[in-house]
This record gives structure tokens, sequence and C-alpha cells, in this order.
């Protein structure tokens, strides 16, 4: 084979691996755009309550030595009570239109659980259990690692019962009539408040799924993965434009596939900044972001 | 006594920090950006100091303008978002400076040793005010002649037709823009006052601390620029000076007993006092009542 088929196979190997990454990052998106649509307020915790989680699903792998799934499961829902938890304290007692203090409650939160994560840890990187991690199918020139084909059909998984909670039961129904107009909602006789509870926590589950998912894959779970998954999955949301689900979606794949591309060719310490600037990319050419309609501007 | 005189050039800096964010939320955008123009002035001011070998005041200022260059371009994408979006816009901003220094490396012999930007090593060579014999007492009193005129400027700016302007912004955009106020206009200039503020605290630190490296302007820094305003609330410039020797001062020196799990606390604070005071610990009515406890201003 040339040197130049070489190198494409490379480069689209690493797309593909990033595409298959990028799922967890369209989670993450699609649970801050879930919470936006809900209350138009930003949950700056999101991401830290979603890796909360997974560190109590290594604690029952640490401790009970849990197998693999069952440490995913416990992630997923102790992420989802730490949602229902971020909810009480930093947005059911706020005044619906105080958009900044929601904000800054929610930045409170954040350095909480961050701190209470470098402390009971030392602030040291843990093993995280992975699954499939030992099989590699062969694809022609390409191998599919079998941990991030799992990653990837996981988190399909995840958005795919997160769109038929939404469209197919009566709690999406509620969670979508809020979402466009809570007074009215209020006036037929849906609780506003428990809906939000239940938004926040549904969110926190998914949270809790790509939590897991990312350690998984990386191999290992720490403090430091907080603060950049935060920004990504905020990227990830505005550039699918915020409050949009399917924009969420294609935006995390987009930024997964990309941010390969800037590791293949830059190296690993100046990827994140080239994604950040992607951000500003859309930020001056389409400020809406993919699927964000034009008039509803926040 | 050198502790005390180091913490009170802490609080002057932060002042600085704050005031920046203060003049943007005037006109009510929320940035959690201004870590990054912090960095921007200390990282610029540090280098031309080290490297280049110039004096304190045209370093610190060269810095300052650095700063406010890229605000005033960042300015213009970001301002075409608002609210959440914007907040989205400077985060991502603030990471991507910090990222930028994480990378830059600028090593340069000086005498038998290399001095400059050495990329995740930090930039550790910063000693203009030892290397020039200052006394503590003195640093301290550079800084807080910054610190003092940056707030002279800002109360005269709210006396003036200026300042007007910019709150006729914060308060209803629509009615501003109606009464001919270029919106563009006042928020980018905003921003870029904001990032020449941020910048001359940045340098400041820069010389005070004489280290600094990227983990220094992360997003808590940001967060402790906007905290500042958002507590003192946004009446007076004092608010913020009044917040940040609350925070720093007394939270911070105070909770020192309680070691590491201070920032625990810190994060707890901010939830209990936006759950308790959403509109800031001195907003309006709060202050009134504080001054008519002191007596001053009670005829009203």
């Amino acid at each position: 084979m040339s040197d130049f088929l070489l190198e494409f196979v490379e480069i689209t190997q690493t797309i593909g691996d990033g595409l298959f990454f990028g799922t967890t990052y369209a989670l993450i998106g699609i649970g801050f755009s879930l919470i936006f649509g809900a209350m138009r307020k930003l949950n700056m915790t999101y991401a830290a309550a979603s890796l909360a989680g997974a560190y109590v699903g290594l604690a029952a792998f640490t401790f009970v030595n849990a197998p693999a799934p069952v440490v995913f499961l416990i992630s997923a829902f102790a992420s989802g009570l730490v949602g229902g938890v971020v909810y009480i304290t930093c947005f059911r007692f706020i005044p619906i239109n105080n958009h900044l203090a929601a904000l800054m409650a929610s930045i409170g939160a954040l350095f909480f659980i961050d701190e209470i994560v470098v402390h009971t840890t030392d602030g040291s990187p843990l093993t995280f259990p992975a699954m499939f991690d030992d099989v590699m199918f062969e694809l022609g020139p390409y191998g599919i690692r079998g941990d991030l084909l799992f990653v990837f059909a996981v988190c399909i998984a995840g958005t795919v019962g997160l769109l038929y909670v939404l469209y197919r039961s009566r709690l999406g129904l509620a969670t979508r009539a809020v979402s466009q107009q809570d007074v009215a909602a209020q006036l037929c006789g849906i609780d506003v408040h428990r809906t939000n509870a239940v938004t926040f926590m549904l969110a926190g589950l998914l949270g809790g799924i790509a939590g897991a998912m990312t350690a998984a894959s990386v191999g290992v779970l720490s403090p430091l993965i907080t603060v950049p998954l935060t920004v990504k999955g905020l990227i990830v949301s505005v550039i699918g434009g915020l409050g949009s689900i399917p924009g969420a979606i294609v935006a995390g794949l987009l930024v997964g596939g990309l941010e390969n591309v800037f590791l293949y060719f830059r190296g690993v310490n100046e990827r994140d900044m080239y994604v950040l600037l992607l951000l500003f990319v859309f930020l001056v050419f389409r400020p809406n972001g993919i699927f964000g309609s034009a008039i509803e501007r926040d | 006594m050198s502790y005390y005189l180091g913490l009170t050039q802490l609080i002057g800096i932060h002042t600085l920090l704050g005031l920046s964010a203060y003049i943007l939320m005037l006109t009510g955008q929320l940035s959690l950006g201004q870590a990054g123009f912090f960095a921007i002035g200390a990282y610029s001011a540090g280098i031309l100091t080290v490297i280049f070998e110039l004096p304190i005041l045209p370093a610190l200022l060269a810095g300052a303008f650095i700063a406010a260059f890229f605000a005033f371009f960042v300015g213009f994408p970001a301002l075409r978002v608002k609210g959440l979006m914007l907040v989205v816009a400077t985060i991502a901003f603030g990471e991507f400076v910090r990222l930028f220094f994480f990378n830059l490396s600028w090593r340069v012999p000086r005498g038998d040793i290399e001095v400059g930007p050495d990329s995740t090593n930090g930039f550790r060579e910063i000693r203009y005010f030892v290397a020039n014999g200052w006394s503590a007492w003195e640093i301290t009193a550079f800084v807080w002649i910054f610190v003092i005129l940056v707030m002279a400027v800002l109360w005269w700016t709210d006396r003036s037709r200026a300042g007007a302007v910019l709150r006729a912004v914060g308060e209803d955009e629509l009615a501003a823009q109606s009464v001919g106020i270029n919106l563009t206009a006042v928020k980018v200039a905003a921003m870029t006052a904001g990032g020449f503020i941020a910048g001359i605290g940045g340098a400041l630190y820069a010389h005070t601390a004489t280290y600094i490296d990227h983990l220094t302007f992360t997003v808590l820094l940001a967060t402790f620029a906007i905290s500042y305003p958002i507590l003192g609330g946004l009446s007076s410039v004092f608010g913020t000076l009044v917040a940040v020797i609350f925070i720093q001062g007394v939270l911070v020196e105070g909770l020192r007993f309680l070691g590491d799990w201070r920032n625990i606390v810190f994060g707890l604070l901010i939830i209990a006092a936006m759950n308790l005071k959403p509109s800031g610990l001195f907003d309006p009515r709060t202050s009134q009542l504080l001054k008519r406890a002191v007596g001053l201003g009670g005829g009203e």
C-alpha cells in the first residue's frame, strides 16, 4: 500500500474512533439541552454530577468488586439522584426569572462536588472497569475497538430511551408542555416543580451513563476531567443550538470526530484549543447553532 | 506584618478583577472569561519585564492594553449572543487562553540561566520588585494606587453620561436602543474597559506573586471575579470592594483553620447566598438599611 493510502486509513480510523467517543459528548450535550429547554437555565453542575455518579459506581467496583454492567447501572442512578438534589438546592427555590442566581448557585455546586471528589480520592486518577476492552474487530484495513463500540451502542441506546420517554410517555408530554409554556402547563394541572425535578433526574441518569462511558473508554476516572467535560458539553449544546436534542447529537459526533483530527495533527496538548476555536467559528457564522431557530435567541 | 501586606495586595488585585466584571455587569452582560484577560495581562507584563527588561510601569500599561485589545476582539463575536450563550462563549475564551499559556514556551538565556514562560512548568522568574529592591510597603502602595485610580474613574463614570448609558443598556436593552443608544458600541466598550482593568490586575498579580502558571487562571478564578460584584451588588464600586474584603479577608483567611476543606465551604456559601438573597448580598434594599443603620443618607 502506498504512503498516501496508509495515511488516509489512519486518518479515517482516527475520525471513526472520535465519532464513537463523540456519543458521550452528545449525551452530555443532550443533558444540558434538556435542562435548558425545560427551564431556560444553564445547569453548570451537570458534568460534575455525571462524573460524581461514575465515582459512586467506581466505589461499588472498588469495595464490593461489582461487575462492570452493575457499576454502569449504579453510576447512572447515582447521577440521577445527584441531579434531583442539584435541582432542589440550586433551582427549586430561586425565582424563575433570575437566571444569574441559578447559574451562580450551580457553579457553587460544581465546585462543591468537585472538591468532595478531590478530597475522597486525593485528586489521583483511579482505574475504571471497561467491557470488551480485549475485543478487536477487523474490518478491511480498519480495526474497531470493542470497548468503544460498546460505548457507542450504550450511548445510542440511552438517546433512544430518552427520546422514547420524551415523545411516547405522559411524563415526556408533561416535560415538553412545561418547556413550551410553563404557565399554561400549570393551568392544565401539571405540577411544574415535580416535572422539572423529574427532568433533572432524567438528564442526570443520562449524564451518569455518559460519565461511566467516558471513564470506561478512557480507562481512568480523575477529577481533572470535570472542567473539560463541562466545557465540551456546553460547546456541544451551543453548536447544536441550545435546547435542541437532534442538534446536540449531531454536534456531539462532530466535536468527537474533529477532536481526534486535531489530536492526530497537533497533539494532545493543543487538541482542546482547536475545539474551543470551533465554538468561536460557530459564534461568528452561526450563533444559534446548527439546529437553533433564528428568532428565539437567548 | 509582611503576611498582612501580602493579603492587602491580594485584596487590591482581586478588587481590580471584580471591577473588570462589574463594569460589564452594568450593561447586563455576565462574563466568565475575566480570568483569561487577567492571564493575558499577567503573562504579557511578565514577559515584558523579564525578557525585554522594561521597567514595571510601561510593562504594566502594555499588559493592560494587550488585554483590552483581545477583549475588544472577543467582544464582537461574543456579544452577538446574549445572556447564557455569552457565559458559554466567555468560559470557552477563558479556557482557550489558559490552554494557550499551557502550551507557550519562550525561554531566553539570561546570564547562566534561562528565563521566560516554560509551558507546564509555569513562568517563574518575574522578580522585578525583588531585583529593584522594592519593600513590601512600596509594592502594596503601588498596587493600591492603581486600585484607587480605577475605582475613582469608575465612580466618576457612574456619575457622568457614560454611566447612565451603561446602566440604561443593563436595565432594558430595547428601551435603550429606542432612545438611540448603539448597543454594540456600548457593550464592546464595556468589554474592552473590563479587559483593560483585568489586564492591570493580572500584571500586578504576576509581579507580586513572582510565579504564575496556567493553573492560576482557571474557571474558579473567573467565578471569583463575577461573585464579587454579584455579592456586592451593582449600586456602587464600593460594593465590589466590600465583597472582596469579605471573601478574601474574612472568609478565605477566617476559614484557614479548615485547611483544604475551605473550597467546599466556598461552594456551599455560594449556594446558600443565592438561595437566600438571589439579587446579591448587598441589594439596594439591604444597602439602604445598612446606610440608615450607620446614619448615612437615611433621609429618603
